[in-house]
Protein backbone atom coordinates (compact mmCIF):
# COMPACT_ATOMS: atom_id res chain seq x y z
CA UNK A 1 0.00 0.00 0.00
CA UNK A 2 1.70 3.29 -0.87
CA UNK A 3 1.87 6.02 1.85
CA UNK A 4 -0.65 8.00 -0.19
CA UNK A 5 -3.27 5.48 -0.27
CA UNK A 6 -2.13 4.43 3.76
CA UNK A 7 -2.65 8.46 4.52
CA UNK A 8 -6.14 8.48 2.70
CA UNK A 9 -7.41 5.78 4.53
CA UNK A 10 -5.84 7.04 7.99
CA UNK A 11 -7.84 10.46 7.06
CA UNK A 12 -10.92 7.93 6.49
CA UNK A 13 -10.81 6.54 9.77
CA UNK A 14 -9.97 9.65 11.80
CA UNK A 15 -13.10 11.29 10.18
CA UNK A 16 -15.45 8.84 11.47
CA UNK A 17 -13.99 9.23 14.86
CA UNK A 18 -14.07 13.29 14.45
CA UNK A 19 -16.51 15.06 17.39
CA UNK A 20 -18.64 17.49 15.72
CA UNK A 21 -19.38 20.12 18.16
CA UNK A 22 -20.67 22.96 19.82
CA UNK A 23 -24.38 23.56 20.91
CA UNK A 24 -26.96 25.58 23.05
CA UNK A 25 -28.24 26.06 26.28
CA UNK A 26 -31.39 25.72 28.10
CA UNK A 27 -32.99 27.71 31.32
CA UNK A 28 -35.60 25.63 33.48
CA UNK A 29 -36.91 27.27 36.21
CA UNK A 30 -33.64 27.15 38.72
CA UNK A 31 -31.72 25.50 35.97
CA UNK A 32 -29.55 26.37 33.27
CA UNK A 33 -28.01 24.03 31.67
CA UNK A 34 -25.07 24.81 29.95
CA UNK A 35 -23.61 24.49 26.82
CA UNK A 36 -21.60 21.16 26.35
CA UNK A 37 -18.98 19.62 23.77
CA UNK A 38 -19.32 16.54 22.77
CA UNK A 39 -22.71 16.21 22.62
CA UNK A 40 -25.54 18.21 22.23
CA UNK A 41 -27.78 19.89 25.32
CA UNK A 42 -31.71 19.37 25.52
CA UNK A 43 -32.36 23.04 24.61
CA UNK A 44 -33.87 25.32 21.35
CA UNK A 45 -31.70 28.53 21.69
CA UNK A 46 -30.47 31.52 19.60
CA UNK A 47 -26.78 31.41 20.43
CA UNK A 48 -23.32 31.02 18.77
CA UNK A 49 -20.33 28.86 19.38
CA UNK A 50 -17.24 30.53 18.08
CA UNK A 51 -14.64 28.95 17.96
CA UNK A 52 -14.58 25.37 18.97
CA UNK A 53 -11.36 23.96 19.27
CA UNK A 54 -9.99 20.13 19.92
CA UNK A 55 -7.03 18.09 19.35
CA UNK A 56 -6.42 14.72 20.06
CA UNK A 57 -4.82 11.42 18.32
CA UNK A 58 -7.14 8.95 16.38
CA UNK A 59 -7.48 5.50 17.02
CA UNK A 60 -5.95 4.51 14.03
CA UNK A 61 -2.49 2.67 13.42
CA UNK A 62 0.03 4.85 13.76
CA UNK A 63 -2.33 7.72 15.17
CA UNK A 64 -3.22 10.55 13.00
CA UNK A 65 -2.89 14.03 14.98
CA UNK A 66 -6.09 15.70 14.35
CA UNK A 67 -7.16 19.34 14.78
CA UNK A 68 -10.40 20.72 14.68
CA UNK A 69 -11.58 24.44 14.44
CA UNK A 70 -15.47 24.75 14.36
CA UNK A 71 -18.05 27.07 14.41
CA UNK A 72 -22.28 26.46 15.39
CA UNK A 73 -24.75 29.07 14.66
CA UNK A 74 -28.30 28.00 16.60
CA UNK A 75 -31.46 30.33 15.28
CA UNK A 76 -34.97 30.03 16.66
CA UNK A 77 -38.27 29.99 13.98
CA UNK A 78 -40.45 30.02 16.93
CA UNK A 79 -40.33 29.72 20.82
CA UNK A 80 -39.51 25.67 20.63
CA UNK A 81 -38.37 25.18 17.19
CA UNK A 82 -34.61 26.15 16.33
CA UNK A 83 -32.45 25.23 13.25
CA UNK A 84 -29.03 25.04 13.63
CA UNK A 85 -25.76 25.28 11.44
CA UNK A 86 -22.05 23.61 12.14
CA UNK A 87 -19.23 23.85 9.64
CA UNK A 88 -15.59 22.18 10.74
CA UNK A 89 -12.59 22.55 9.15
CA UNK A 90 -9.82 19.96 9.82
CA UNK A 91 -6.06 19.18 9.80
CA UNK A 92 -4.71 15.88 9.79
CA UNK A 93 -1.17 15.54 10.31
CA UNK A 94 0.80 12.51 8.86
CA UNK A 95 2.53 10.31 11.15
CA UNK A 96 6.31 10.20 11.23
CA UNK A 97 6.60 14.26 10.46
CA UNK A 98 7.54 15.88 7.19
CA UNK A 99 8.09 12.86 5.00
CA UNK A 100 3.57 13.18 4.35
CA UNK A 101 1.94 16.42 4.20
CA UNK A 102 -0.72 15.59 5.77
CA UNK A 103 -4.16 16.83 4.62
CA UNK A 104 -6.65 19.80 5.49
CA UNK A 105 -10.08 20.63 4.56
CA UNK A 106 -13.72 21.13 5.73
CA UNK A 107 -15.69 18.30 6.63
CA UNK A 108 -19.73 18.25 5.48
CA UNK A 109 -21.75 21.08 6.88
CA UNK A 110 -24.13 20.09 9.75
CA UNK A 111 -27.22 21.10 9.95
CA UNK A 112 -29.65 20.52 12.73
CA UNK A 113 -33.27 20.60 13.28
CA UNK A 114 -34.24 20.69 17.00
CA UNK A 115 -37.99 20.95 18.69
CA UNK A 116 -38.81 21.07 22.23
CA UNK A 117 -40.88 18.56 23.26
CA UNK A 118 -41.36 19.36 26.76
CA UNK A 119 -40.05 21.51 29.44
CA UNK A 120 -41.31 21.54 33.19
CA UNK A 121 -39.56 24.61 35.19
CA UNK A 122 -40.57 22.74 38.75
CA UNK A 123 -38.67 19.86 38.13
CA UNK A 124 -36.20 20.64 36.20
CA UNK A 125 -36.68 18.41 33.36
CA UNK A 126 -36.91 19.34 29.33
CA UNK A 127 -36.81 16.95 26.66
CA UNK A 128 -36.45 17.66 22.89
CA UNK A 129 -36.39 15.53 19.45
CA UNK A 130 -34.23 16.48 16.78
CA UNK A 131 -32.80 15.48 13.16
CA UNK A 132 -29.19 16.18 12.12
CA UNK A 133 -27.76 15.97 8.75
CA UNK A 134 -24.49 15.80 7.42
CA UNK A 135 -24.75 17.17 3.82
CA UNK A 136 -22.64 14.15 1.69
CA UNK A 137 -20.04 16.10 -0.45
CA UNK A 138 -20.04 19.21 0.85
CA UNK A 139 -16.55 18.91 2.89
CA UNK A 140 -13.10 17.53 1.60
CA UNK A 141 -12.67 13.88 0.99
CA UNK A 142 -8.65 14.64 1.86
CA UNK A 143 -10.18 14.76 5.39
CA UNK A 144 -12.27 12.17 5.17
CA UNK A 145 -15.64 14.01 4.27
CA UNK A 146 -18.08 11.54 3.51
CA UNK A 147 -20.17 11.71 -0.38
CA UNK A 148 -22.77 10.55 1.05
CA UNK A 149 -25.09 12.35 3.28
CA UNK A 150 -26.33 11.36 6.48
CA UNK A 151 -29.48 11.55 8.89
CA UNK A 152 -29.77 11.04 12.45
CA UNK A 153 -32.75 11.25 14.28
CA UNK A 154 -31.90 12.09 17.81
CA UNK A 155 -33.68 12.63 21.38
CA UNK A 156 -32.42 14.79 23.94
CA UNK A 157 -33.50 15.30 27.81
CA UNK A 158 -32.26 17.20 30.86
CA UNK A 159 -33.25 16.74 33.76
CA UNK A 160 -31.72 19.18 37.18
CA UNK A 161 -31.86 17.40 40.77
CA UNK A 162 -33.45 20.12 42.64
CA UNK A 163 -36.48 17.73 43.90
CA UNK A 164 -33.95 16.06 45.86
CA UNK A 165 -34.18 16.92 50.04
CA UNK A 166 -29.88 16.76 50.16
CA UNK A 167 -29.33 20.46 49.66
CA UNK A 168 -25.67 20.71 48.25
CA UNK A 169 -26.81 17.48 45.87
CA UNK A 170 -29.60 19.89 44.27
CA UNK A 171 -26.35 21.50 42.67
CA UNK A 172 -26.57 18.46 40.19
CA UNK A 173 -28.34 18.18 37.07
CA UNK A 174 -27.62 15.28 34.04
CA UNK A 175 -28.33 15.55 30.54
CA UNK A 176 -28.35 13.00 27.71
CA UNK A 177 -28.94 12.10 24.26
CA UNK A 178 -29.53 9.33 21.90
CA UNK A 179 -29.31 9.00 18.11
CA UNK A 180 -29.31 6.70 15.29
CA UNK A 181 -27.30 7.63 12.10
CA UNK A 182 -28.66 6.56 8.92
CA UNK A 183 -26.28 6.82 6.08
CA UNK A 184 -27.65 7.62 2.74
CA UNK A 185 -25.32 4.68 1.17
CA UNK A 186 -25.09 1.42 2.12
CA UNK A 187 -21.44 0.61 0.58
CA UNK A 188 -19.23 1.60 -1.76
CA UNK A 189 -17.02 -0.74 -3.84
CA UNK A 190 -13.66 0.22 -5.24
CA UNK A 191 -11.54 -1.80 -7.84
CA UNK A 192 -7.61 -1.96 -8.25
CA UNK A 193 -5.51 -3.68 -10.44
CA UNK A 194 -2.99 -6.11 -8.49
CA UNK A 195 0.44 -4.95 -9.90
CA UNK A 196 1.86 -8.72 -9.06
CA UNK A 197 -0.92 -10.51 -11.30
CA UNK A 198 -2.93 -8.43 -13.23
CA UNK A 199 -6.31 -9.77 -11.76
CA UNK A 200 -8.55 -6.90 -10.83
CA UNK A 201 -9.60 -7.11 -7.11
CA UNK A 202 -12.47 -5.46 -5.55
CA UNK A 203 -13.02 -3.91 -2.06
CA UNK A 204 -15.89 -3.14 -0.77
CA UNK A 205 -16.64 -1.14 2.55
CA UNK A 206 -20.76 -0.64 4.09
CA UNK A 207 -21.42 2.44 6.17
CA UNK A 208 -22.96 1.05 9.34
CA UNK A 209 -25.49 2.33 10.78
CA UNK A 210 -24.63 3.81 14.52
CA UNK A 211 -25.99 4.78 17.72
CA UNK A 212 -25.05 7.65 19.03
CA UNK A 213 -25.20 8.19 22.14
CA UNK A 214 -23.83 10.52 25.67
CA UNK A 215 -24.57 12.20 28.95
CA UNK A 216 -23.53 14.29 30.84
CA UNK A 217 -22.88 14.60 34.90
CA UNK A 218 -22.70 18.61 35.85
CA UNK A 219 -22.46 20.46 39.08
CA UNK A 220 -23.20 23.55 39.15
CA UNK A 221 -21.99 26.27 41.54
CA UNK A 222 -24.56 28.69 40.24
CA UNK A 223 -27.03 27.01 41.12
CA UNK A 224 -26.32 26.20 44.61
CA UNK A 225 -25.41 29.97 45.10
CA UNK A 226 -28.75 30.95 43.89
CA UNK A 227 -31.48 28.20 45.44
CA UNK A 228 -29.16 26.39 47.82
CA UNK A 229 -26.99 28.12 49.95
CA UNK A 230 -24.87 30.90 49.40
CA UNK A 231 -21.52 30.29 51.04
CA UNK A 232 -20.20 33.46 49.97
CA UNK A 233 -17.43 32.30 47.90
CA UNK A 234 -15.32 34.89 45.08
CA UNK A 235 -17.97 35.29 42.05
CA UNK A 236 -15.84 33.75 39.53
CA UNK A 237 -16.15 30.52 41.61
CA UNK A 238 -19.83 30.96 42.00
CA UNK A 239 -19.57 30.69 37.98
CA UNK A 240 -18.02 27.48 37.50
CA UNK A 241 -19.73 24.68 36.31
CA UNK A 242 -17.45 21.36 36.54
CA UNK A 243 -19.15 18.24 34.68
CA UNK A 244 -18.22 14.97 32.86
CA UNK A 245 -19.35 14.23 29.69
CA UNK A 246 -19.09 10.60 27.70
CA UNK A 247 -19.75 10.14 23.84
CA UNK A 248 -20.41 7.23 22.73
CA UNK A 249 -20.77 5.59 19.16
CA UNK A 250 -21.83 2.25 18.43
CA UNK A 251 -22.46 0.36 15.29
CA UNK A 252 -25.49 -1.23 14.83
CA UNK A 253 -26.74 -2.42 11.58
CA UNK A 254 -24.54 -3.31 8.11
CA UNK A 255 -21.34 -3.60 10.46
CA UNK A 256 -19.57 -6.04 8.17
CA UNK A 257 -16.39 -4.12 7.72
CA UNK A 258 -17.00 -2.06 10.01
CA UNK A 259 -17.40 -4.17 13.79
CA UNK A 260 -19.24 -3.21 16.20
CA UNK A 261 -17.01 -1.70 19.01
CA UNK A 262 -18.57 0.78 20.25
CA UNK A 263 -16.03 4.00 20.35
CA UNK A 264 -16.15 7.24 22.32
CA UNK A 265 -14.71 9.80 24.94
CA UNK A 266 -15.24 10.41 28.55
CA UNK A 267 -14.17 14.41 28.75
CA UNK A 268 -13.98 15.90 32.39
CA UNK A 269 -13.77 19.72 32.14
CA UNK A 270 -14.96 23.18 33.52
CA UNK A 271 -17.10 25.44 32.02
CA UNK A 272 -17.33 29.48 32.96
CA UNK A 273 -20.50 30.86 32.81
CA UNK A 274 -20.71 34.43 32.34
CA UNK A 275 -23.51 37.03 31.58
CA UNK A 276 -23.77 36.65 27.50
CA UNK A 277 -21.10 33.83 27.27
CA UNK A 278 -19.79 30.66 28.37
CA UNK A 279 -16.05 29.31 28.19
CA UNK A 280 -15.07 25.53 28.39
CA UNK A 281 -11.98 23.44 28.62
CA UNK A 282 -12.23 19.56 28.61
CA UNK A 283 -9.74 16.59 28.54
CA UNK A 284 -11.34 14.36 25.65
CA UNK A 285 -10.16 10.44 27.01
CA UNK A 286 -10.67 7.84 24.54
CA UNK A 287 -12.70 4.76 26.16
CA UNK A 288 -10.21 2.22 24.00
CA UNK A 289 -7.34 2.43 21.50
CA UNK A 290 -9.61 2.42 18.82
CA UNK A 291 -11.42 5.79 19.89
CA UNK A 292 -7.93 7.36 20.33
CA UNK A 293 -4.11 7.12 21.00
CA UNK A 294 -3.92 9.28 23.89
CA UNK A 295 -5.93 11.73 25.97
CA UNK A 296 -7.04 15.52 23.65
CA UNK A 297 -8.24 18.61 24.52
CA UNK A 298 -11.14 20.20 23.48
CA UNK A 299 -12.02 24.41 24.09
CA UNK A 300 -14.94 26.42 23.23
CA UNK A 301 -16.17 30.42 23.41
CA UNK A 302 -19.81 30.74 23.05
CA UNK A 303 -22.17 33.49 23.10
CA UNK A 304 -25.86 33.75 24.07
CA UNK A 305 -27.24 36.01 21.07
CA UNK A 306 -30.77 36.01 22.99
CA UNK A 307 -28.57 38.20 25.90
CA UNK A 308 -26.78 40.11 23.68
CA UNK A 309 -29.21 40.78 20.64
CA UNK A 310 -32.33 40.43 22.59
CA UNK A 311 -34.52 42.67 20.64
CA UNK A 312 -33.47 41.22 16.94
CA UNK A 313 -31.23 38.49 16.00
CA UNK A 314 -31.83 36.77 19.76
CA UNK A 315 -34.77 36.16 19.32
CA UNK A 316 -37.33 33.86 17.85
CA UNK A 317 -38.35 34.45 13.90
CA UNK A 318 -42.02 34.01 14.78
CA UNK A 319 -42.74 34.46 18.17
CA UNK A 320 -45.91 32.94 19.85
CA UNK A 321 -45.56 34.71 23.55
CA UNK A 322 -47.35 37.92 23.98
CA UNK A 323 -46.33 41.36 23.58
CA UNK A 324 -47.38 42.15 26.91
CA UNK A 325 -46.62 39.42 29.38
CA UNK A 326 -49.01 37.83 32.01
CA UNK A 327 -48.36 39.03 35.48
CA UNK B 1 -21.54 27.07 -3.85
CA UNK B 2 -20.18 25.20 -0.67
CA UNK B 3 -17.40 27.72 -0.43
CA UNK B 4 -19.70 30.70 -0.68
CA UNK B 5 -22.06 28.70 2.61
CA UNK B 6 -18.76 28.87 4.80
CA UNK B 7 -17.96 32.45 4.21
CA UNK B 8 -21.55 33.27 4.88
CA UNK B 9 -21.46 31.43 7.94
CA UNK B 10 -17.86 32.53 8.78
CA UNK B 11 -18.44 36.04 7.96
CA UNK B 12 -22.16 35.83 9.98
CA UNK B 13 -20.78 37.35 13.37
CA UNK B 14 -19.21 40.17 11.54
CA UNK B 15 -22.40 41.34 10.09
CA UNK B 16 -24.05 41.51 13.39
CA UNK B 17 -25.27 44.91 15.14
CA UNK B 18 -23.58 45.90 18.52
CA UNK B 19 -24.18 44.22 21.60
CA UNK B 20 -26.69 45.85 24.02
CA UNK B 21 -25.35 44.90 27.49
CA UNK B 22 -28.02 42.87 28.35
CA UNK B 23 -29.17 39.47 29.43
CA UNK B 24 -31.50 37.52 31.54
CA UNK B 25 -31.74 38.17 35.00
CA UNK B 26 -30.31 35.70 37.32
CA UNK B 27 -30.35 36.13 41.07
CA UNK B 28 -27.34 37.63 42.52
CA UNK B 29 -27.71 37.74 46.11
CA UNK B 30 -30.57 37.99 48.71
CA UNK B 31 -31.47 39.20 51.99
CA UNK B 32 -31.83 37.08 54.33
CA UNK B 33 -28.85 35.07 52.30
CA UNK B 34 -29.90 31.41 50.01
CA UNK B 35 -30.15 28.88 52.67
CA UNK B 36 -28.90 30.82 55.88
CA UNK B 37 -30.49 30.94 58.96
CA UNK B 38 -31.13 34.11 60.41
CA UNK B 39 -33.26 36.07 63.03
CA UNK B 40 -37.08 37.10 61.86
CA UNK B 41 -36.35 39.22 58.77
CA UNK B 42 -38.74 42.24 58.01
CA UNK B 43 -38.30 41.94 54.45
CA UNK B 44 -36.47 40.13 51.59
CA UNK B 45 -34.73 41.43 49.22
CA UNK B 46 -32.89 39.97 46.07
CA UNK B 47 -30.25 41.73 43.70
CA UNK B 48 -30.21 40.47 40.25
CA UNK B 49 -28.02 40.48 37.21
CA UNK B 50 -29.77 42.96 35.31
CA UNK B 51 -32.45 45.66 35.57
CA UNK B 52 -35.92 44.53 36.17
CA UNK B 53 -39.64 45.74 34.40
CA UNK B 54 -41.46 46.47 38.11
CA UNK B 55 -45.12 45.34 36.90
CA UNK B 56 -43.82 42.06 35.92
CA UNK B 57 -41.37 41.30 38.49
CA UNK B 58 -42.94 39.39 41.84
CA UNK B 59 -41.97 37.82 44.85
CA UNK B 60 -43.69 35.48 47.14
CA UNK B 61 -42.46 34.15 50.51
CA UNK B 62 -44.58 31.02 52.42
CA UNK B 63 -43.96 29.10 55.22
CA UNK B 64 -43.74 25.26 55.24
CA UNK B 65 -46.92 25.10 55.38
CA UNK B 66 -47.64 26.87 52.55
CA UNK B 67 -49.28 30.27 53.60
CA UNK B 68 -48.03 33.46 52.24
CA UNK B 69 -45.93 35.77 54.67
CA UNK B 70 -45.35 38.83 53.01
CA UNK B 71 -47.02 41.38 53.95
CA UNK B 72 -47.29 43.80 50.39
CA UNK B 73 -46.40 43.65 46.74
CA UNK B 74 -42.89 43.78 45.64
CA UNK B 75 -41.53 46.55 44.63
CA UNK B 76 -38.31 47.93 42.24
CA UNK B 77 -35.92 49.67 43.91
CA UNK B 78 -36.33 53.18 41.59
CA UNK B 79 -32.38 54.07 42.65
CA UNK B 80 -31.48 50.74 41.29
CA UNK B 81 -33.89 48.62 38.95
CA UNK B 82 -31.40 45.43 39.49
CA UNK B 83 -33.58 45.18 43.20
CA UNK B 84 -36.70 43.80 44.24
CA UNK B 85 -37.94 44.07 47.64
CA UNK B 86 -41.12 42.92 49.39
CA UNK B 87 -41.55 43.41 52.76
CA UNK B 88 -42.89 40.07 55.45
CA UNK B 89 -45.43 39.64 58.43
CA UNK B 90 -44.07 38.60 61.72
CA UNK B 91 -42.19 35.22 61.18
CA UNK B 92 -42.38 32.48 63.87
CA UNK B 93 -39.40 30.21 63.68
CA UNK B 94 -39.44 27.94 60.83
CA UNK B 95 -38.44 27.49 57.50
CA UNK B 96 -39.54 29.75 54.83
CA UNK B 97 -39.51 29.34 50.80
CA UNK B 98 -38.85 32.64 48.34
CA UNK B 99 -40.32 32.15 45.12
CA UNK B 100 -40.00 34.64 42.63
CA UNK B 101 -40.40 35.74 39.08
CA UNK B 102 -39.17 38.47 37.29
CA UNK B 103 -38.91 40.00 33.76
CA UNK B 104 -35.56 41.84 32.82
CA UNK B 105 -36.00 45.29 31.00
CA UNK B 106 -34.72 42.99 27.46
CA UNK B 107 -38.13 41.12 28.43
CA UNK B 108 -36.30 37.86 29.32
CA UNK B 109 -38.53 36.11 31.90
CA UNK B 110 -36.70 34.04 34.72
CA UNK B 111 -37.56 32.26 37.83
CA UNK B 112 -36.39 30.84 40.80
CA UNK B 113 -36.50 29.41 44.61
CA UNK B 114 -34.75 29.13 47.95
CA UNK B 115 -35.11 28.69 51.26
CA UNK B 116 -34.13 30.17 54.30
CA UNK B 117 -34.63 29.76 58.07
CA UNK B 118 -35.69 31.56 61.00
CA UNK B 119 -33.93 30.85 63.92
CA UNK B 120 -35.62 30.34 67.63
Amino acid sequence: MSNRHLFAVLCGTAAAFAAPIAYSHEIVGNRMFPVTLTIDDPGVADEISLPTISAFKTGDTPPVKELDVSGEFSKRITEDFGVSFSPTWTRLYAPGGPVMTGASGFQNLETSFKYRLYKNPEHEFVMSAGLEIEWGGSGAQGVGADRFTTYTPTFYFGKGFGDLPIGWMRAFAVTGQIGYSIPGSRSNTTFDTDPDTGDVTADTEFFPRVLNWGATLQYSMPYLKSAVVDLGLPDFVNRLIPLVEASLQTPVANTMTSGTLTTGTISPGVIYVGDSFQVAVEALIPVNRQSGASVGVIGQLHFFLDDIFPNSLGKPLFSTASATPKR
Amino acid sequence: MTRHAYILAASLPLLLPGPSAQAHAHLDHATPAVGSTVPAPKSVTLWFSESLEPAFSTIEVRDDKGVAVQAGKATVDPANRAELHVPLKSLAPGTYKVMWRVLSVDTHRTQGDFTFTVGR
